[in-house]
């Protein structure tokens, strides 16, 4: 089995949502669902010195996530049909709609965001890494539509090999709960946010 | 608290199915502490149907929950899958217990094989309670992540069915020659025990998750939100308790044991959105 991932470069993502749009005209979804989320992370403050200068530790960056289709998905363990499956051959994780009862306990379980339920469709949905398009050679849209090439996929062993990086930057979880095929290229401000809290600055627009 | 409101259907199946289940646990405590007359036999069983019918609509709320029911059969596919455990404990329980009251209804039952039989499903309650609690305990749902999940179900189980088992015996004219014997002890037992189970695992559980913390929600904020639902739906179950140890002492309890019920099935309901509101993972949801 070639088990395919993606891989994120945070030093050079502008938040500029390409991937989700291109993610979501490709795959014909409404306003209600996307499969890919660009993650607006903030945090810092503003400290007062003896002498009266202000010093501060604010940071901004971004983290588009699809599916990470993990080694031990949650949504998978979770599956009551065993509608969510991890494909034999790609390692790509996605749903079998006529198993699928659309309970959203997949939803609930993925720390990633990944699944939801689409209740009229009347099954999950989320990311499947465009099986059809790797099928074909290709990349998942949303690599090939990124402007600023932030966006790489491949089979992970050789995505882990071409770059450096980390699998988990705030405000993804640890990667030992599901261990995701993700590598993150972490830019100074995400470096940052592992010692001053941040927080995701649009809840809205991602849940 | 708001974002509870979408698992309203879970919420209702998780109340009504473990309190029906619990009956059949105080019924068999019953019937294996007291000596009825054939005619209160008959009554009782006739009651019966009453938690079986609360089972049943519990089941029939779970399916509003889901976006395609007709797939419904699948669930069997993922034995091994908390929620398929679940269903499968609360199938095995509910066709246990359908014929256990069609065959004591139709008189087929007697002595110490209804004993037995009683005793068979009171224990598929006690499971099904238990795996409906288990259902939710999943490692990256940092807020459910506990023990103290399953056990909180079965205190609902417990105190719940005590009140309604109260109910099915009072109506069925038993409730008093219970009450002369064992049962008595029995039946304060379990709505005690079941009462303080589930104060002690929810007040636990809103402690843990005031603690957390992700990058979206923090869990005082959710638990904030989840605190008024939580105390009133507690100080439920607590009257609830209260009501069938006041009823033990009265000839006539029909009314105690029915507000029993209804302070029981409000006060989990109450104590469950509680439980939906405070839902968050370990990374990047919260529900």
């Amino acid at each position: 089995m070639t088990q395919y991932g993606f891989y994120f470069d945070s030093t050079r993502c502008t938040g500029c949502r390409t991937c989700e749009i291109a993610c979501k005209d490709y795959k014909d979804l409404g306003v209600d669902f996307a499969y890919r989320h660009v993650y607006d992370c903030e945090g810092g403050d503003w400290q007062m010195q003896s002498d009266g200068t202000y010093t501060q530790d604010c940071f901004v960056y971004h983290v588009s996530l699809g599916c990470q289709h993990c080694d031990d998905p949650a949504c998978v363990k979770v599956c009551p049909t065993t509608a969510m499956h991890k494909d034999a051959s790609t390692g790509l994780v996605s749903v079998d709609e006529h198993k699928c009862i659309g309970c959203g306990y997949c939803h609930m379980a993925c720390p990633y965001n990944a699944p939801k339920v689409d209740r009229e469709k009347g099954h999950s949905v989320k990311c499947n890494g465009c099986a059809e398009r790797v099928a074909e050679g290709k990349n998942p849209i949303c690599v090939d539509a990124c402007p600023l090439r932030a966006l790489d996929f491949g089979s992970i062993e050789d995505i882990r090999k071409k770059y450096d990086g980390v699998d988990s930057v705030p405000p993804l979880p640890d990667a030992s709960y599901t261990h995701p095929n993700i590598v993150v290229k972490k830019c100074p401000a995400a470096a940052r946010a592992k010692n001053v809290a941040g927080l995701v600055a649009n809840p809205l627009e991602v849940m | 608290m708001q974002f509870s409101v979408a698992e309203l259907p879970l919420a209702l199946f998780t109340t009504l199915a473990p309190l029906g289940a619990g009956a059949f646990v105080a019924l068999a405590c019953a019937f294996f502490t007291t000596s009825f007359s054939d005619e209160q036999l008959k009554k009782i069983d006739r009651g019966t149907i009453i938690p079986l019918a609360i089972v049943i609509v519990g089941f029939i709320c779970a399916f509003f929950h889901l976006a395609s029911p007709m797939n419904a059969p699948s669930v069997f596919l993922g034995a091994g899958s908390p929620m398929s455990n679940e269903i499968i404990a609360g199938c095995v329980f509910a066709i246990v217990a359908i014929v256990y009251v069609i065959v004591t209804n139709a008189g087929k039952l007697c002595g110490s094989a209804r004993k037995g039989f009683a005793a068979v499903v009171a224990v598929l309650a006690v499971v099904f309670a238990i795996f409906t609690g288990l259902a939710y305990v999943m490692s990256t749902i940092a807020t459910w992540d506990t023990p103290l999940v399953p056990v909180q179900m079965l205190g609902f189980a417990l105190v719940g069915g005590a009140a309604t088992a109260a109910f099915v015996l009072a109506t069925a004219g038993a409730w008093a020659d219970a009450c002369k014997g064992s049962f008595k002890s029995a039946v304060i037992g379990l709505a005690v025990v079941g009462a303080v189970l589930a104060i002690v695992d929810l007040v636990g559980q809103l402690a843990m998750a005031s603690g957390m913390q992700n990058a979206l929600v923090s869990g005082s904020e959710l638990v904030s939100g989840a605190l008024l639902p939580a105390i009133i739906g507690l100080a439920l179950i607590v009257v609830a308790a209260a009501l069938v140890f006041v009823s033990v002492k009265k000839e006539a309890a029909t009314g105690l044991a029915a507000a029993a019920v209804i302070a029981a099935l409000v006060g989990i309901f109450l104590a469950r959105m509680a439980f939906y509101a405070i839902q968050m993972s370990v990374g990047i949801y919260f529900g």
